[in-house]
């Protein structure tokens, strides 16, 4: 299994937002789409499967880790090794080139070296998601698109075992999210890992393994 | 920590916002290099200042600025202080109390100060003769290695004095003369100056000159009757005065009136031991119209002032330095607020807090640290150029 959550409990400070989940899963190899109203939890339940967030109960165990239980300094490097993160407003740093954002995991991680290997990578990904022409130039220069399939190139150019994409395909035209999705699931399929997407957009779910509802997952407290 | 992903983060960062950079950079060099270039010319300026004075025991001259008078008498600068007649240098000579050289530092060529002084100067100074030879006649001069450099002078050329008055028909009028030595090197004035005997800097005055005999006249020329055996001569605007002595004219050169009514400038006392050095300061003490100052005591009262001025100066420099450090921290702060995002996002992606302390501190002391090299360079170019400033500041 690679994700499983167990009477997972978290609040805001100050806000009477509560997020109360019994359990769920996902296995190894499977991708799900996440949905629901805004508002709902799916950002927070994402973060705190990564380890961004901390659960004030319960357990996050990521691919046989307990995350939450880890000290900061120990998940930021687990999540290095184990999660591409690709979120929703692309988190691309203006000041380097679009082939630098994607490489840029190596080098602020101390365990993850940049190796020719993960440069070819870089290459291989920028040609498959379309983008190979722009790798030496800034974000700015880019289209919305471009830019969220250079932030997907950065969160699979490592080889995770888990993809947690928040909502890559908000602010893209249907082509676009067409590309981003393919791109996201032909990879995690390629390379075998398991992918968790956020998104509203209905006409994307059946390409996904499994759709899971919030809203249901905190009502009912059960697995999906 | 990966040491080298913060050094290139870092790095990529200042290129992409090198106007920041720079500006700080620049802000930050001013707060090194302002105080510290100040300190580096006042402390060049005192050790060439005092160097030359402390090396010159007493100077004469007319009554006034005994500053002005220094620095005309032995920096060869301030033309306009008022002269003093050669009697009195004469007068100091013939107490047999010290040796006198008298200077006249009034004229220049070329932006170069012509000195007309004895060959005294010249052993007292112990200049010494690179190319050439030493003056022997009127309308020669020895320029100082400065000069012939900047120039291209050697010995066999001319330097033409600089007309004082161009408009002014009974002016000084240029004087053409023969370069016949280049002094070695002094690291002094002295390289700076154009040096001629005394009698050649009265004829650039147009206290001596030199014209074509005037010519006699036939009896059938006369146009008024005159006594028998009377001569006369034809004395017009014809008559040319010579704006060069050469060997050919030389002898028709000649002085009008008492030549120890004429001026000098200054005259460098040079007393064998206290006693008689005690001895003339009290001769000079209550001189009328005169003064005698000793440069070194002139230099300490300058550099009393100087250093209370530059006090007051590096303490306002030392505020603006610390209102720009404050300012610089501001910019610093206020930017890693503006990338609190950025932050955020390298964190989501693995990056622990060390390496984003590191990479703050990086750009930090790259800024810090840039601005250091480009103040040290600052400081070795002022180091460089500081003769041409004080050459500057002294005029």
């Amino acid at each position: 299994m690679m994700i499983h959550c167990e009477n997972l409990r978290f609040t805001y400070p100050a806000e009477s937002f509560q997020l109360a989940i019994e359990a769920f899963s996902v296995e190894k190899g499977e991708s799900v789409a996440l949905i629901g109203p805004s508002g709902c939890g799916k950002t927070t339940l994402m973060n705190l499967l990564s380890g961004i967030l901390s659960p004030d109960g319960g357990q996050v165990i990521v691919n046989g880790v307990v995350v939450n239980e880890l000290p900061m300094a120990a998940r930021q490097r687990f999540r290095l090794g184990t999660i591409g993160l690709v979120p929703q407003n692309f988190e691309l740093l203006d000041y380097l080139t679009i082939r630098e954002n994607i490489l840029v995991p190596c080098r602020v991680s101390s365990q993850l070296r940049l190796t020719g290997e993960i440069e070819a990578r870089c290459g291989d990904l920028a040609e498959r998601a379309g983008i190979a022409a722009h790798l030496d130039k800034f974000p700015r220069q880019l289209s919305q698109g471009e830019r969220q399939r250079a932030a997907l190139c950065r969160g699979l150019v490592t080889s995770p075992p888990l993809l947690l994409a928040d909502e890559p395909t908000g602010n893209l035209d249907p082509e676009n999210q067409d590309k981003i999705v393919s791109l996201l699931l032909g990879e995690a399929a390629r390379i075998g890992a398991s992918a968790l997407m956020i998104t509203h957009d209905p006409v994307l779910l059946p390409r996904f393994d499994r759709v899971v509802e919030v809203m249901k997952l905190r009502q009912k407290g059960g697995a999906a | 920590m990966n040491t080298r992903g913060v050094l290139f983060l870092g790095l990529r960062y200042l290129q992409r916002n090198r106007a920041k950079t720079l500006l700080l950079v620049a802000a930050f060099t001013l707060v090194w290099l302002l105080p510290a270039g100040i300190g580096l010319i006042v402390a060049k300026v005192e050790s060439q200042l005092r160097a030359r004075a402390g090396g010159t025991p007493l100077l004469l001259g007319q009554a006034g600025s005994p500053l002005e008078l220094v620095f005309n008498g032995i920096y060869f600068t301030k033309p306009q202080v008022a002269t003093l007649p050669l009697r009195e240098v004469d007068a100091v000579a013939e107490t047999g109390l010290a040796d006198v050289i008298p200077i006249y530092a009034r004229y220049a060529a070329g932006g170069h100060r012509i000195v007309g002084t004895t060959l005294d100067y010249f052993d007292f100074r112990q200049l010494e003769i690179a190319v050439g030879r030493n003056l022997l006649r009127l309308g020669e001069c020895v320029v100082g290695a400065s000069v012939a450099e900047r120039n291209g002078l050697k010995a066999g050329d001319a330097v033409i004095s600089t007309p004082e008055t161009l408009f002014d028909l009974a002016g000084v009028y240029p004087l053409k003369m023969t370069v016949v030595g280049v002094l070695a090197p002094s690291a002094s004035p002295d390289d700076e100056a154009i040096f001629v005997d005394l009698k050649t800097a009265w004829i650039i005055e147009g206290l001596g000159h030199g014209h074509d005999e005037a010519e006699d006249l036939g009896e059938e020329e006369k146009i008024a009757p005159t006594i028998p055996g009377d001569t006369a001569v034809r004395l017009n605007a014809s008559v040319l005065e010579y704006n060069e002595i050469t060997p050919g004219n030389a002898e028709r050169f000649h002085f009008h009136g008492d030549v120890s009514d004429y001026p000098v400038t200054a005259a460098i006392i040079l007393p064998p031991d206290a006693r008689n050095q005690a001895l003339i300061k009290g001769r000079y003490t209550k001189a009328g119209g005169l003064q005698l100052v000793s440069p070194a005591a002139e230099m300490d009262e300058l550099f009393a002032t100087v250093f209370s001025v530059q006090r007051f100066v590096l303490t306002l420099l030392l505020a603006i330095g610390i209102a720009t450090v404050a300012i610089g921290a501001l910019v610093f702060l206020l930017s890693y607020r503006l990338r609190e995002d950025e932050f955020r996002h390298l964190r989501h992606l693995g990056a622990d807090l060390a390496t984003l302390r590191a990479l703050v501190a990086f750009e930090a002391g790259f800024v810090i640290l840039a601005s250091l090299i480009a103040s040290g360079i600052g400081m070795a170019l002022i180091h460089t150029i500081a003769p041409v400033i004080i050459r500057e500041m002294m005029g």
